[in-house]
């Protein structure tokens, strides 16, 4: 099922595109996503806990969305920096996960503007005269305020926005006039690129994540934090080629591209591991109470059984899962798979931020519901919108790419 | 030229679609015992040849799995049956502590067996090959390729097989010949080998024997000056001086720093001798707290924060069970109680019996502050109602 060299033109003067039907059904993602989140926040506050549990479940899905789209910025990069051939043809799809990043911002802007406001029931140092009294945290007020935490919010997502628009502007543009020079600017920016992406991300990991819990530090989090957006970005690019290979990618992404995706997704399950047990071991064989308490927010209240779905569903079970070859050529499997680790990094997610619902980075046991499912929801369904709406726009690869006939006739040895 | 038998019969082709067309040719065919050889990796030749999926990735799994059941059953052998040993206060057998080791091996297992079957499973190493021996076939590393179809087949058949690889398109078709001695080693190799091998014992044989050996001639000090440190141990002669020690005593008539012990009381609890009763220090509220703060650190993993024997150290030294271990003494015992304030400071700074002097590490204030805490620990022992203020009991009724 090789494309011969007449096809590679023909494709490069009519790239495949969304189909007619993609606006109608972005806009109805849109409105069906907006009764979703109407619902969770009307729920969410009229429930026991109120603006806390919105804030908290709002950051959880506001989070998932991110991390697909740092997950796509970072697979972008990746393919430059390496030079890599086999995935020329996934590439533009990860582009435009990575373009919504601005709308990732609008997602986060509430969050940033209840803390800047002093409201303390997601961010507890936002509670100046309670981090003052607090001796740990009276010594972290430099760095924790409303202040800088907005400017450091503001300069994460202008950083992201800029490297993203670099990379999908010439990529794009190299759509129209096929400029192989473009492909080596890109390569060349790659590698400065990846060094400012580990460092936002990783600050952006400790500032929205880590400072739940002003108390607790982990160097490793942000690492953590990026093991989580890789296993989203691949089992996204594998749902996203699924979908598409039924309409304009067909014959363009074969099971060779799939067992690749399967292969970095098998890689990151484990990577993810790795560093979740690396973070683990390090506090459980020191056991100091500072940094034993945040796992024990997780080992109690009804959160150890989300500790051991983690455990189990997060690392072991998909490990063995993926582990065959034949798994990551299945299409179906690896369908299944995807979706199985995308609602796996939710649970992630939930049992990163949910356990400090009781305020002061306190955990109130189990505080988990309809709320925080029909909010994820509804932000995931938005942002599926959006990011229909916003792919139309442009060619779904990038057709003038010098490396695309590689990718086309792409195998595996 | 010694005798030949037949290897094979060997087809050239000029480009890859004709050595493609022919490998199923061949494979649908029904022939087991052949190869094509390309100068580059050829997709889809698999395929085409019909190979069947090996087995390496099972026996990886197989190896890794080994590796990790090892690796976890050493870890417990060694640290927790064989020769337990207490680390950080861990359990003895713990999987988060015996990850990394069976992570580890897990990948050494599969890589290392992965690796060396490699080798096996294409029949590697080897010296020699029939095919070497025709000129043309050095071009297998540049532009031609080809298909060799092995006598010991089956199905080969020399008329049958010539014919199938003629109509498959092959630029040339020819007899391959092997010498009937060809696959012998030359001499000079095994030679070699058998040397290797037995050098490589030699260390083996030395390690067993100096392990076996009694030997008066002293060891081999690799890192000299690691070894002998020209420097003077405590005790130690020295012939610079008249008396031949290096150590010197004090010059009569001096006193070194921090050792002037004017006050008797203070510095070792005596009074003419007896150990004195009463405080040599203002007793304040202060005093106190500090005595707390410096018992619950140094003093309360064995004796416990209540002063009772029952620290962690005594509690887990008690299940343990060994039998040469002396439990810490229960402070608020009348037998302390009655001593005088001076002997638990003397306690304190010079240890007895099985516990050690804390003069190292507690200087003489913070002594005293723990005896005047301790008092109060024993105070508080046999307290009734009588000793609670009468404004505060209420509260604690
Ligand atoms: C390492 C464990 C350990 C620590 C720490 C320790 N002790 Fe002891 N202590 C003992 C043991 C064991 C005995 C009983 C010794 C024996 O009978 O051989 C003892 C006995 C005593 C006694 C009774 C002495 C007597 O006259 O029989 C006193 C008083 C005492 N300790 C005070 C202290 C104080 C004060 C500290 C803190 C500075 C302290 N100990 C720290 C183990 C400890």
């Amino acid at each position: 099922m090789k494309v011969s060299p007449e096809n590679i033109i023909e494709l490069s003067e009519r790239p495949p595109r969304l189909g007619e039907q993609a606006p109608a059904l972005g806009r109805r993602a849109l409105v069906v996503g907006c009764l979703l989140l109407i619902a969770g926040l009307g729920l969410g506050f009229s429930g026991h806990h109120g603006l806390a549990h919105v804030l908290h479940a709002w950051l959880v899905g506001a989070t998932f969305v991110l991390s697909i789209a740092l997950g796509g910025l970072f697979f972008v990069i990746l393919q430059h920096l390496t030079a890599a051939g086999w995935s020329v043809v996934l590439r533009r799809q990860a582009e435009m996960l990575a373009s919504l990043i601005p709308w990732a911002a609008a997602l986060f802007l509430p969050l940033v503007v209840v803390t800047l406001l002093g409201h303390a029931e997601l961010y507890p140092w936002a509670d100046h005269a309670w981090a003052a009294a607090d001796p740990v945290v009276s010594k972290k007020i430099g760095y924790l305020n409303g202040i800088f935490f907005t400017i450091r919010m503001a300069l994460y997502f202008v950083v992201w926005y800029e490297l993203t628009r670099w990379f999908v502007r010439n990529s794009v543009a190299q759509d129209r006039d096929g400029d192989p020079q473009r492909t080596v600017r890109m390569r060349r920016s790659a590698a400065p690129g990846m060094l400012v992406f580990a460092l936002t991300s990783t600050f952006f990991a400790f500032d929205a994540l880590m400072s739940l819990d002003p108390h607790w530090f982990s160097t490793i989090f942000g690492v953590y934090f990026f093991a989580g957006c890789a296993v989203a970005v691949f089992s996204t690019l594998i749902l996203g080629s699924l979908a598409l290979e039924r309409g304009p990618l067909q014959r363009i992404v074969t099971v060779e591209h799939y067992h690749d995706l399967g292969k970095w997704l098998f890689g990151m399950v484990f990577f993810w591991g790795y560093i979740a047990f690396s973070q683990y071991v390090l506090i459980w064989y020191a056991d100091i109470p500072e940094e034993t308490i945040w796992y024990k927010h997780r080992l109690h209240g009804g959160w150890q059984y989300v500790s051991a779905l983690l455990l189990f569903g997060h690392l072991l079970v998909p490990f063995a899962g993926l582990l065959s070859r034949h798994v990551k050529r299945n299409r179906a499997a690896l369908g299944f798979w995807a979706v199985y680790m995308l609602v796996l990094h939710l649970a992630d997610l939930l049992w990163l931020v949910n356990p400090t619902i009781g305020g002061h980075g306190e955990s109130e046991g189990m505080v988990f519901g309809l709320t925080d499912l029909l909010l994820w929801l509804g932000l995931a369904v938005t942002s599926f919108g959006v990011f229909i709406l916003r792919a139309q726009n442009q060619p779904l690869i990038p057709a003038r790419d010098p490396r695309l006939d590689e990718s086309l006739g792409f195998e595996n040895q | 030229m010694s005798e030949t038998r037949t290897f094979g019969i060997v087809a050239e082709y000029g480009d890859v679609d004709s050595v493609m067309a022919a490998a199923r040719r061949i494979r649908d065919a029904g022939y087991r015992r052949w190869d094509v050889h390309t100068p580059f990796p050829v997709h889809g030749m698999d395929d085409a040849m019909g190979v069947r999926p090996t087995i390496l990735p099972w026996i990886t799994l197989g190896a890794g799995l080994s590796g990790l059941g090892l690796s976890i059953l050493l870890q417990w052998w060694t640290n927790a049956h064989d020769y337990a040993f207490l680390i950080s206060g861990k359990p003895l057998f713990s999987l988060p502590a015996n990850i990394p080791v069976a992570f580890e091996s897990t990948i050494l297992f599969a890589a290392v067996t992965t690796f060396l079957l490699v080798f096996v499973l294409n029949g590697l190493p080897r010296f020699y090959h029939p095919l070497f021996r025709m000129a043309k076939f050095k071009k297998a590393t540049d532009d031609r390729f080809f298909v060799a179809i092995e006598a010991r087949d089956e199905k080969f058949d020399p008329g049958a097989t010539r014919k199938l690889l003629e109509s498959t398109g092959a630029a040339s078709v020819e007899i391959c010949e092997e010498p009937l001695d060809g696959q012998v080693l030359p001499g000079w190799v095994k030679f070699v080998g058998v040397l290797g091998i037995t050098l490589a014992m030699i260390p083996l044989v030395v390690a067993y024997r100096a392990r076996n050996a009694k030997t008066d001639t002293p060891r081999l000090h690799l890192v000299g000056d690691m070894d002998f440190q020209p420097k003077y141990k405590t005790q130690a002669a020295s012939p610079l001086f008249a008396d031949g020690r290096a150590m010197r005593p004090q010059v009569d008539g001096t006193i070194a720093r921090g050792e002037l012990r004017e006050n008797q009381h203070l510095e070792l609890g005596t009074v003419d001798g007896n150990f004195a009763d009463g405080f040599p220090v203002a007793v304040t509220r202060e005093l106190m707290e500090r005595g707390r703060n410096r018992f619950d650190i140094y003093c309360s993993v064995c004796h416990g924060y209540g002063g009772q024997g029952d620290g962690p150290v005594a509690l887990r030294a008690k299940e343990l069970g060994e039998g040469a271990f002396v439990a810490p003494t229960d402070l608020t015992d009348d037998y302390v109680k009655k001593q005088p304030a001076g002997q638990i400071y003397a306690t304190i700074r010079n240890g007895i019996r099985t516990m050690p002097s804390y003069a190292a590490q507690i200087p003489v204030a913070d002594r005293w502050a723990i005896v005047l805490y301790l008092r109060a620990l024993q105070r508080h022992s046999d307290a009734s109602i009588a000793d609670v203020p009468l404004e505060k009991r209420e509260e604690i009724k």
